[in-house]
């Protein structure tokens, strides 16, 4: 990517603006007190500098080369007025001014966590607001850098995760040099990103960007959450600051997340209460800790099956109420409750991907269908990551975790005697299926223990038996890998980090980093698994890890394929009748077989593998355990069988 | 420009899905009464020709299963008939691929089930320490 590298003496020229030649040396820093001008200090009899003595007695100058305060200054205020801990970058011209205020008026606050690619650095951000519940801003290049971008912002939409994305962008063409400023540069640079972003602005001055921040701040943050964008023009960036003392930063007060409506909620609970086979599904229920305790709370007080999708760690996975891996039960629900569903009608339908593509309902014809969330209250045209259509019988529009409390008291005040009976009953029979659920993914993990390649249920037992007791977070996990869903016992909120949202590859291993990086403030230890194909996005992730001495275990599932698209390319041959034993070119990442231990030595990374001898994981990631509790990140390349 | 590969934006719900109708196939399997009439296949033929036609990409070199946008059941040590086992084949009536015989003798199925027949099944889990974690 080409960068603005060719200093242009005219991107100096900036000073020869009237009123700022000269003036320049005695402005006024800004923003040390959250750019709000502090009251006039009385001066003593100092000696006046130099710089002062030039300052008064010297005719302005018509080129000057230096300056005491910078728009970027101001910029870093109003990053940390909003307490954002890090930024995420890689470094490029367009938003010089603001990087250099980082590290020097900022003391690199917000921290500046390097990466070698843009997707990284959102991808990162993502990760990080999903284990931390606060967003991380990621700075990148006007245009080029904006596009390198743009799918992991993506993800971030889909996932509704907030991200503050910064772009720099010089607006005015006669500032711009000749040469790569035009082509980094444009008129509305956030129109790329606008159809999967919740809101962006390209302010035209300071004042502006201190309340478009704050603003962009609070949507972000507002469920359903989601990146913004912000164009950060870098003559404003640069430039002395020419009107300190009318400067303010905006006061943030978060929004409270809504409730449903108090008479929806007592009809869901009336037909909750009233139901024989009540189920409860949900996807991105969790936003905080609470969550989960407030989702046990409510399938408890009903004794009713929890089908979790696990966009969120939303439900424990070894509660007796657990059914997940019991689809089954949505086809005896009389009343189904659906909270924060990011796909609903795929939860609740059968879908066939033959020739004929046709779909029929998972449900009894007369089940009652409540919805509750906040999801479809912002949504946008192009990208139709919004699904298909379903019909609800109640449609509550509140926070699903906001409104669990309300729901839950509802339910309670329903409950008779002859209710808590049948609900106790209802409840053992799930207890009991619950179990044999748990021990028939058990006896299916057997299967194939000791093949080579390792089994992915043999990988995800080794990788459990060495850090179960350990303070663990799973916060990634290759495509279609439900062993750790399966054989963990998932119990704490911060245990599980969801999925990538958009589905866009490359999403794992920076977004494993990000929650990494969260998690190392508070001393827990993180572990992800990957696929090969995902890995080979963004191996630059780890140099960052490395860099940032962020630890985190990182276990490659490495089947040597872009192994779904290599089923459906089966899939497509059959259809033809022709072919069968070719599908794996252009499918699979073989021939040479990568190793990925060594990419990860090569990067400052604790490596091990490839490991293709079941009986050699357990001593590589005993290894690895010990690096990543040293404050190491490591990676484990084992080899596999397909899924 | 990056490119994004056609995942399916809940590729681990699928997963879920998958699983869980797993489980369920396999117990069907197992209770159905073996039959008699599956021909003497060639189970050395009949693994190399599974990993050559793609049967192990959703059912594992072990036969222990798996998903595609459904559920690939486990067939190691399969209790299926060998008429369900090729009819399936022939004829899925789920998302599998059918093979023809253009591209699927039915001597190569029957070498096919020969080799998913030999495959060990399941043992207890209580034979493995870790897996009682």
């Amino acid at each position: 990517m080409s960068k603005r590298r060719s200093a242009d003496s005219s991107r100096r020229n900036f000073l020869k603006s009237a009123g700022l030649a000269g003036a320049a040396a005695a402005m006024v820093p800004p923003g040390t007190a959250n750019a709000v001008p502090a009251a006039p200090q009385t001066r003593k009899a100092a000696i006046p500098g130099p710089r002062q003595v030039a300052a008064e007695t010297l005719a302005p100058a018509a080129d000057p080369v230096n300056q005491t305060s910078s728009g970027g200054d101001f910029m870093v205020d109003v990053f940390n007025s909003l307490g954002i801990e890090y930024l995420a970058i890689n470094c490029a011209s367009s938003y010089r001014g603001l990087h250099e205020a980082v590290v020097n008026h900022g003391n690199n606050k917000p921290e500046i966590i390097t990466c070698v690619h843009e997707d990284i650095a959102v991808h990162l951000a993502q990760g990080y607001a999903k284990m931390s519940g606060r967003p991380m801003a990621m700075a990148c290049h006007g245009v080029v850098g904006l596009q390198h971008a743009a799918m992991a912002i993506y993800n971030s939409w889909c996932d509704r995760v907030p991200v503050i994305v910064l772009g720099g962008n010089i607006m005015e063409a006669d500032k711009r040099a000749p040469g790569a400023e035009w082509a980094h540069s444009g008129v509305d640079i956030g129109q790329l990103v606008r159809e999967f972003t919740k809101w962006d602005d390209q302010p035209a001055s300071l004042q502006h960007f201190a309340e478009s921040t704050v603003r962009a701040y609070k949507i972000a943050t507002t469920p359903p959450m989601g990146p913004v964008f912000i164009a950060l023009d870098a003559e404003l960036q640069e430039n002395p600051i020419a009107n300190s003392k009318s400067l303010r930063i905006p006061k943030f007060e978060p929004v409270t997340p809504p409730q449903g409506d108090s008479g929806a909620i007592a009809a869901a609970a009336k037909m909750l209460v009233e139901a024989q086979n009540p189920l409860i599904i949900c996807d991105r229920m969790a936003r905080t800790p609470a969550g989960m305790a407030n989702l046990v709370q409510l399938a408890e007080t009903l004794q009713c099956g929890v089908i979790d999708n696990v966009g969120r760690m939303n439900f424990p996975s070894r509660h007796p109420l657990n059914q997940s891996f019991r689809r089954g039960l949505i086809g005896q629900a009389d009343v189904i409750l659906a909270i924060e569903m990011n796909d609903l009608w795929g939860t609740l339908t059968h879908f066939s991907d033959r020739i004929v593509r046709q779909s029929r309902p998972n449900t009894k014809p007369d089940a009652k269908i409540i919805t509750l969330g906040v999801r479809d209250l912002y949504l946008k045209s192009n990208y139709q990551d919004f699904g298909r259509w379903q019909d609800v019988d109640l449609d509550i529009a509140g926070d699903g975790e906001a409104s669990l409390p309300a729901l839950t008291e509802a339910v309670k005040r329903l409950i008779d005697s002859s209710r808590k009976d049948a609900f106790s009953v209802r409840g053992q029979k799930l207890a009991k299926l619950h179990t044999a659920m748990v021990e028939q993914s058990k006896t299916d993990a057997t299967i194939g223990w000791d093949s080579s390649p390792i089994t992915t249920a043999r990988m995800c037992a080794e990788v459990y038996n060495q850090i179960k007791d350990e303070d663990w977070s799973l916060v990634g996990t290759a495509i279609r890998l439900t062993w750790p869903h399966r054989l963990w016992d998932f119990k704490k909120p911060n245990q599980w980090n969801g999925v990538s949202g958009g589905g866009g590859v490359g999403y794992n291993l920076p977004a494993s980093i990000g929650a990494a990086l969260a998690n190392k403030k508070r001393g827990g230890f993180t572990v992800a698994f990957g696929g090969d194909g995902d890995f080979m996005f963004n191996p630059g992730a780890l140099w960052t890890a490395a860099h940032h001495k962020i630890p985190i275990l990182y276990v490659v599932h490495n089947n040597r394929a872009y192994h779904q698209e290599y089923m459906f390319l089966v899939a497509m041959a059959a259809r033809h009748g022709r072919g069968v034993e070719r599908m794996d070119i252009g499918t699979t990442i073989k021939d040479p077989n990568i190793d990925y231990a060594t990419i990860a030595r090569g990067m400052g990374v604790h490596g091990e593998g490839p490991i293709t001898d079941p009986k050699d994981l357990a001593p590589a990631l005993a290894r690895a355990v010990a690096a990543v509790k040293s404050g190491e990140p490591a990676v484990v390349d084992v080899v596999t069988d397909p899924r | 420009m990056k490119r994004t590969k056609r995942i399916g934006s809940a590729a681990l719900v699928g997963a879920l899905f998958a699983a869980s109708a797993w489980v369920v196939a396999q117990a069907q399997s197992q209770a159905q009464t073996q039959v008699q009439d599956a021909p003497a296949g060639d189970a050395g033929n009949g693994k190399r020709i599974y990993l050559a036609v793609g049967c192990f990409t959703c059912h594992g070199r072990s036969g222990q299963g798996g998903a595609l946008t459904g559920p690939a059941p486990i067939l190691a040590s399969t209790a299926m008939p060998f008429d369900g086992f090729k009819g399936q084949i022939r004829d899925p009536s789920n998302d599998m691929p059918a093979y023809s015989d253009a591209v699927l003798s039915d001597k190569d199925i029957g070498d096919i089930y020969a080799y998913v027949k030999s495959l060990p099944g399941a043992r207890s889990p209580k034979d493995i320490p870790i897996l009682n974690n």
